[in-house]
């Protein structure tokens, strides 16, 4: 699903620039939950952002789904993002001033899907992550774990090949981050590919593969037990 | 680019920040305002002049003579010219097709008495024509006419502070005034919208007049009006014709105009069109500027609104929004903000407009108005001034990078 090789890339501060990834090799097949881990600096925002052709890599090959991904344009970069990928954000990043079911409906809107089958899916996505009841909500309305979840289905709501966490847990309390990791299992059982972003071991360890990054490098690559998050919910 | 969800951002973005979409919409509003009333001045002041100039025929053409201020033809300079009644035929023949109307004047000044009043008049000795050529409304009698010219008739057709001057309340129809001792039987009264002065004349015959001084067929001026089919451009070239024949006949230099001058209204009219055309052009140089300042205030206000939205575009782009989608977006909620509030600029002052623009009637400005053409104009202004507006905000808009409008420090 996902392929990458010698990815490099470094910034500039100022007048000495910053190298932050040193190289990745690194494949993810279909239906995997993969954690990605590393303290902050380690690189690990900066491959989530390439992954998610939010940001360019200096030099490596990037192919996902079997299309290589590289000088997209923004249009171009847009689609993409539209058809490969969903993010899932630690502050949800839900638009504020629209309801649950309208925050789900926008990837689709952007899909140009006509009004009547956009609602009718946002309805059930909300319904799959246990929110139908608070379709109409705004965001204020609703605790940071149900924001998480309206996030959660608005990543769905288009279909994505691959869905992209980055630390979706960060801003909530242990409880509630067993919950949306019990609902990220969920959606990883029905065969989703799905990668997260955390620096929490055991948010890490409720995935089946652990990727460790430090200094711009892979230092650990490893298949796990996976800990179901059911049992603490 | 006119689905529901567009508009409804728009109202949203509009909704939260009500105060600051009612300052920026006011500055735009009020530069249409001013732009509107502006135009309408110049108008107003428009329909003024014309409705000075009205009082005439605005075909009307003059020919007066003086004396030669350069030697030609074998003649010095100083020499006068007189214009007889030969002259005036002349002309009549020359260009049957091009006059409407000619009557030759011929001043004089009148000690008039009836009875125990007298006063003293000016007296314009002319040809029936010169009803139509000098608008003269008759409003009791008749005008002097063909048959007043052959007989030399002692008629006189005085006006309105005339007739109450000599008259009081009686009817001066059918009674015999004296004019420098002469008897001449009132025909008629007139009056003139243009002014009181010109009540206080009094029309003759020509060939009445003609008589008395002299037996003479000296006239001092010629008036007439030409075809009334005829454009700007048509008249003056008329009017040139006529200057030249008339300056070959008495032998005067081409460029000679106090020797002789062919005086065309269509000229005078041709100088204030170019002289309300450069006021209007004023009014809306000014116009413009003021609107420069709301467009400013607009975009201001849309750059303002896309920094606190950076994050939400950011998010946006995340799931699929392509940079035109973005660029659209502002644009059109730019060109709601402009349109709306200049519409209620344009409402504002067409109503005052409509309100007190009929009552305003000064010689110099009456009825400011405007017409359809200009609403057309401004709206059109509006749409652009918006989009010019959003241009640069958008391109901004359109040009934030996902990473970092997401990025949570």
């Amino acid at each position: 699903m996902i392929e990458i090789k010698d990815l490099h890339k470094s910034y500039k501060m100022g007048s000495n620039s910053l190298h932050v990834l040193k190289g990745i090799n690194f494949k993810v097949e279909e239906g995997e939950l993969v954690a990605i881990m590393g303290s902050s600096g380690s690189g690990k925002s900066t491959l989530l952002n390439i992954l998610g052709m939010l940001d360019g890599a200096d030099s490596g090959e990037y192919t996902l789904d079997g299309v290589p991904i590289k000088n997209l344009s923004e249009t171009k970069a847009a689609q993409y993002r539209n058809k490969f990928l969903g993010f899932i954000f630690q502050s949800f990043n839900l638009i504020n001033y629209k309801s649950a079911a309208e925050n789900v409906a926008l990837p689709l809107y952007y899909q140009k899907v006509p009004r009547k089958e956009r609602q009718e899916k946002a309805m059930q996505y909300l319904e799959r992550v246990g929110l139908k009841p608070w379709a109409g909500h705004l965001p204020s309305e609703l605790s940071g774990g149900q924001k998480q979840r309206v996030a959660i289905a608005r990543a769905m709501a288009a279909e994505p090949k691959v869905l992209l966490a980055d630390e979706p847990t960060g801003a909530l309390d242990s409880k509630t981050s067993y919950e949306v990791m019990d609902l990220i299992q969920k959606i990883n059982d029905e065969g989703n590919t799905i990668l997260v972003v955390t620096h929490e071991e055991d948010i890490a360890h409720m995935c089946k593969r652990i990727v460790h990054l430090k200094d711009g490098l892979i230092v650990e690559d490893k298949k796990v037990e996976q800990v179901r998050a059911e049992q603490y919910v | 680019m006119f689905d529901r969800d567009v508009w409804q951002e728009i109202f949203n973005t509009l909704k939260t920040n009500k105060l600051r979409t009612f300052l920026t919409g006011f500055s735009v509003g009020w530069a249409i305002f001013i732009l509107v009333m502006l135009l309408a001045s110049v108008n107003g002041m428009q329909n003024g002049f014309v409705g000075q100039f009205n009082d005439d025929a605005t075909n009307s053409v003059f020919v007066r003579t003086g004396t030669t201020s350069k030697a030609y033809g074998g003649f010095e300079a100083g020499r006068r010219i007189q214009l007889k009644n030969d002259d005036l035929e002349y002309i009549k023949q020359t260009f049957p097709k091009d006059i409407e109307y000619i009557s030759a004047r011929y001043y004089a000044n009148a000690t008039a008495r009836y009875k125990s009043e007298t006063g003293s008049y000016s007296v314009q000795a002319t040809h029936p024509g010169h009803q139509a050529i000098e608008k003269t409304l008759v409003v009791a009698g008749r005008y002097i006419n063909e048959a007043d010219i052959v007989n030399k008739a002692k008629v006189a057709v005085i006006g309105r502070k005339v007739a109450e001057d000599l008259f009081k309340t009686e009817d001066p129809l059918g009674k015999f005034v004296e004019f420098n001792g002469l008897p001449f039987r009132v025909i008629g009264i007139f009056t003139d919208d243009g002014d009181d002065n010109a009540e206080r004349r009094i029309y003759a015959p020509v060939s009445t007049y003609q008589r008395i001084y002299g037996n003479t067929n000296e006239i001092a001026s010629i008036a007439l009006t030409y075809n009334p089919n005829y454009d700007l451009t048509e008249a003056l070239e008329f009017s040139e014709r006529l200057e030249i024949l008339m300056k070959r006949r008495h032998k005067i230099a081409p460029e000679d105009q106090a020797g002789l001058s062919v005086w065309n209204y269509a000229e005078a009219f041709n100088d204030i069109s170019s002289f309300t055309a450069v006021l209007k052009g004023i009014g809306i140089g000014v116009g413009f500027l003021i609107l420069i300042a709301g467009i400013v205030g607009i975009g201001n206000i849309m750059v303002f609104t896309i920094k606190e939205r950076t994050k939400e575009i950011g998010v946006r782009k995340a799931l699929g929004a392509r940079p035109s989608q973005i660029v659209n977006l502002v644009l059109l909620e730019s060109v709601f903000i402009t349109a709306i509030s200049g519409f209620v600029g344009l409402l504002f002052a067409w109503m005052i407009l409509a309100a007190i623009g009929p009552m305003i009637e000064t010689p110099a400005f009456s009825n400011p108005s405007v017409n359809l053409s200009t609403v057309i104009t401004a709206t059109i202004i509006l749409v652009i001034a918006g989009v010019l507006a959003g241009l640069l905000p958008a391109m901004k808009a359109a040009n934030v990078k996902p990473i970092v409008a997401l990025s949570d420090k």
